[in-house]
């Protein structure tokens, strides 16, 4: 977002012209897991070459946190099982910001170190910081939203659920298992997975 | 012409007087201004821009034979401030960019300011030199030391005028001691501190001592996952040394003593509006972030900016503003689209006149409000170079909202959010303003001054 930004016409504002949001169930839930998304995105753009704006970030977490917690609320519009993978991830990708901002901890905290005369004592063990993941570090320093790796931050999603296997026409789901192919949860999370693994 | 002697804004003829800055085509993300400040007297006018630079302006003496120049602000001195950095431990770039200016009290024929980018606070002072030195015994007149031997009488060097060369030196380097990135820097009334505000803390400097600052806010968790508030803008009282306030992302002010403790940790007063249930949203937090947070002179008010209203608070009372203004309410149905592309990050500054009774703030399309205090009334004025013949009086805007707009109005849709006016400056005693419009300034005069 720089100069010659008069008007954006992003998928939100279109879908808004559609009037597609109505304000039942469905679209109140389409509308979170639209920010969720857009929130996503900017979580994973946050980093460049300068260090990160704290102040965007906080206020970006706190508005994801504040998605997760509506979107546990919400119920499912259609089948009637708890979208628990969706949970899971969501709890997964907070823990993932968290680490972020944990790790950005780490690299902005390295040389805090003026002579400070007046010392509140409990200032004094802030410095033993956790040691940051590996695989995040990695991720980080190699601009993670584009590079290989990133596979490695969701291990513990289940993705078995969105995997596409070759086989074209599953059997019959039994009717109340959560996230059947072709459902709408399906879709959802596919579409969500798509954008966390960034293809 | 002191205003606030019965100046309200239906009375200000606000007209163009001049527009500093590059032509578009030659400009580049470097000239984009990033902050504007008066001295005390009004008599400077400084600005910083991304690209490290301070342009200082100092306004012409009132001349007999020049009288439709007078008041005008020409270029004083121009030097590179801050440079740069490569953080090379970290793997981060360190912006050069200006964040804020603030000028020191003059003590002496010199001028002195503080500049700060994200790191590095410099104190830089600005002195004029009109005569030279001449006469020396040891060194001829191109600088040579001459032979001891040869010198058979002695003279005394006299000073002869030259022409005017201003020149700004770097006197003190603060450096090493933030973290996170500096939002503010206040000079405080002892005129022998200044503090310094990053995300999640606030220094106090001596003036003198470089090497060392007391740290007297702290808000950093013990575990960064735990981090829900950063400290966005701060300031000292303008009269009592032991005081300050400080503003954070969930709309929160705290004002604190100094003398209570040495870390000021436990506010003395904590100013917060409660929230209205009718208009909460997802981006409720991101809206009542405070972008400025400012001490009316008198040093009775404080005024906050957020992302749609500017406030007033009552130093006495702190459950909620005694006053609230609409910047730009119109926005309330676009903050997805806002939050999308990032504008309602966007950091207002806001100011306050000279008498305190008209308050000032930037919008977006080149637009900026005053609100006056006392009559409620408001204006909408923009900065745009259409509006930029000499002495012409600006013609107030309007955005429409909704139904069938009128000619001369402009549609919500219609709003350029890529010209957005972010720091403004009003003169501490005239009605002279000063608008930082991305690479432009402009500078706006009250016509019955």
């Amino acid at each position: 977002m720089v100069g010659g930004l008069k008007r954006k016409h992003s998928d939100l504002e279109e879908e808004e012209e559609e009037k597609k949001w109505g304000w039942g169930p469905a679209g109140l839930r389409s509308y979170q897991q639209a920010l969720l998304r857009i929130s996503l995105d900017k979580v994973q753009h946050s980093l460049g070459p300068r260090a990160p704006s704290l102040r965007r970030h906080v206020l970006i977490h706190n508005t994801l946190q504040q998605l997760q917690a509506a979107l546990h609320l919400t119920p499912a519009p259609t089948l009637t099982p708890e979208p628990l993978f969706l949970g899971e991830e969501d709890f997964s990708l907070s823990t993932t910001i968290g680490s972020i901002l944990r790790e950005l901890e780490t690299s902005m905290d390295e040389t805090e170190h003026p002579p400070n005369p007046v010392v509140p004592p409990g200032i004094q063990d802030d410095e033993a910081l956790p040691q940051p993941d590996p695989v995040f570090l990695e991720s980080l320093s190699s601009r993670y939203l584009g590079d290989t790796g990133l596979d490695d931050f969701f291990l513990d999603i289940d993705t078995s659920a969105v995997e596409r296997e070759p086989v074209v026409t599953p059997p019959e789901p039994p009717h109340n298992l959560f996230c059947a192919p072709g459902s709408w949860e399906w879709n959802e999370l596919d579409h969500i997975m798509e954008i966390i693994l960034g293809s | 012409m002191l205003p606030g002697i019965g100046t309200l804004i239906q009375d200000m003829l606000w007209c163009f007087c001049q527009m500093k800055g590059t032509i578009e085509f030659g400009s580049t993300e470097a000239d984009i201004i990033s902050t504007v400040e008066f001295n005390h007297t009004g008599e400077l006018l400084a600005t910083g821009d991304k690209g490290g630079r301070v342009v200082i302006f100092q306004r012409e003496q009132e001349s007999k034979n020049q009288v439709h120049r007078r008041g005008e602000y020409n270029v004083y001195s121009t030097f590179q401030s801050h440079e740069p950095e490569f953080d090379y431990l970290k793997s981060l770039e360190i912006e050069e960019k200006i964040n804020k200016i603030r000028w020191l009290p003059q003590q002496n024929a010199a001028y002195f300011l503080l500049s700060t980018n994200d790191k590095t606070v410099k104190l830089w002072k600005v002195s004029e030199r009109d005569k030279r030195p001449e006469g020396y015994n040891l060194k001829d007149e191109e600088g040579r030391l001459r032979d001891p031997s040869t010198i058979t009488t002695l003279r005394v060097p006299v000073l002869r005028p030259m022409d005017l060369m201003v020149e700004a030196t770097p006197r003190r380097v603060f450096a090493n001691a933030h973290t996170y990135h500096i939002n503010s820097i206040s000079v405080n009334s002892d005129y022998e501190t200044y503090m310094s505000a990053d995300d999640l803390r606030i220094n106090l400097w001596n003036f003198e001592i470089t090497n060392q600052s007391f740290n007297i806010v702290d808000i950093k968790p013990a575990n960064m996952e735990e981090l829900t508030e950063v400290i966005t803008a701060a300031e000292f009282h303008p009269h009592h040394c032991n005081t300050f306030v400080y503003s954070s992302s969930k709309g929160t002010i705290r004002l604190c003593d100094m003398r209570t403790s040495a870390l000021c940790d436990r506010h003395t007063k904590f100013f917060e509006e409660p929230e209205d249930p009718s208009n909460r949203s997802f981006f409720s937090e991101i809206i009542s972030s405070i972008s400025d947070v400012k001490f009316s002179h008198s040093g009775r008010y404080i005024m906050t900016r957020d992302y749609l209203t500017v406030k007033v608070w009552d130093l006495n009372m702190e459950n909620r503003p005694i006053e609230t203004y609409q910047v730009h309410d119109y926005l309330r149905s676009k903050l997805c689209s806002l939050y999308e592309n990032d504008c309602i990050f966007d950091k207002f500054e806001c100011v306050w006149n000279g008498s305190d009774s008209v308050i000032m703030t930037g919008s977006y399309n080149n637009f900026f409000r005053m609100f006056d205090r006392n009559t409620k009334r408001d204006v909408t004025l923009e900065a745009s170079r259409e509006n930029s013949k000499p002495r012409a009086i600006l013609k107030p805007r309007k955005v429409c909202v909704g139904g069938k707009r009128r000619k001369d109005e402009i549609s919500v849709d219609s709003l350029d959010f890529s010209k957005k006016i972010l720091h403004t400056a009003w003169h501490p005693s005239e009605n002279i303003i000063a608008v930082a419009a991305t690479n432009n300034l402009y500078i706006f005069q009250d016509k019955v001054n």
